[in-house]
């Protein structure tokens, strides 16, 4: 890796802990643990519409890290691993498939794909089945979310300068 | 063969549809998940255990109940007639003490940080009171 590539990567990283900070400075939408906008995928998005699914895995991985380090605690890292790269492992074919056009449908998949790995490691972790019981909340809720930060996604990529990866 | 926008536009309508069928399936469960007119039992589960059951539909005056998890966290437990909810705990987030009280089995209470997660079901005080079977 270049350095010019590890600057353009080191700043999309953070440009996501930015979004992801000011997210976390909102009030919750709804009381319900694991439900929230997930800006911060906005710019996963944009990575695997211009670079490559190693550069937004790359990014996705320092900022989680990064996220975890400056405000949350251990079990949240655990979640946004399992949520943030499942998203990731379903956008990269879907937007393959759909070759970048759509972009709404390619949020709407990694959205789902978010909330169902994260609730799969609330299942493991607490052990209990009762858990499920937020997937019915939980699944549309991604899908709606990832409907949004698709349509973000795409506007940004058409609007932020176009530099090459 | 098929012209590669028209196969994107057929992805494109099979994602939707998957989609679609997701939202529609999950909010046909909430509506046919079942309103407990006969009041419910909380169940409190800690690290998958069932630890509490409480038969709210009982209760007549509001107490509370604390729950002591490992690595001393504590979660503080009212109970209501009909209804249960976390007033106070010691996690970060507090998202436990948001979800406010719940009184129908369609959601849990959950404080994922102290593994608690209380659940209600619907009681059947007909099915438990009455007899076993009636033949004719």
């Amino acid at each position: 890796m270049n350095t010019k590539k590890l600057t353009t990567l080191a700043l999309y990283a953070t440009l996501s802990l930015a979004v992801y900070a000011a997210e976390s400075a909102l009030p919750p939408l709804a009381p319900i643990p694991g439900l929230k906008l997930g800006l911060a995928n906005i710019v996963t998005q944009i990575l695997l519409r211009r670079g490559s699914p190693k550069d937004a895995s790359l990014v996705l991985a320092v900022r989680i890290l990064l996220s975890a380090l400056l405000f949350g605690q251990a079990m949240s890292l655990l979640y946004s691993l399992a949520g943030g790269f499942l998203s990731l492992l379903v956008m990269w074919p879907v937007n393959r498939l759909l070759s970048g056009k759509y972009a709404p449908l390619t949020g709407a998949m990694g959205g789902l794909a978010h909330n169902v790995g994260q609730l799969a490691t609330a299942l493991i972790v607490t052990a209990t089945p009762g858990v499920l019981s937020y997937l019915p909340f939980l699944a549309p809720a991604g899908i709606l979310t990832g409907l949004f930060t698709g349509l973000c996604a795409q506007l940004a990529d058409r609007y932020l300068p176009r530099r090459p990866l | 063969m098929r012209s590669a926008p028209r196969k994107r536009k057929i992805t494109a309508i099979l994602i939707g549809l998957f989609l679609s069928l997701v939202t529609a399936a999950c909010a046909l469960y909430l509506l046919s998940v079942r309103t407990a007119s006969s009041g419910c039992i909380a169940e409190i589960y800690q690290n998958g255990r069932l630890i509490r059951t409480i038969a709210l539909y009982q209760v007549q005056e509001p107490y509370t109940i604390e729950i002591h998890g490992e690595g001393g966290c504590v979660n503080r437990i009212e109970v209501r007639p009909g209804s249960i909810g976390v007033t106070w705990a010691d996690c970060p987030d507090r998202l436990c003490v948001r979800q406010g009280f719940v009184r129908s089995p369609a959601i849990p209470v959950t404080c994922l940080p102290n593994k608690l997660v209380i659940t209600l079901r619907a009681a059947d005080p007909i099915r438990s009171a009455g007899p076993d079977m009636i033949t004719y």
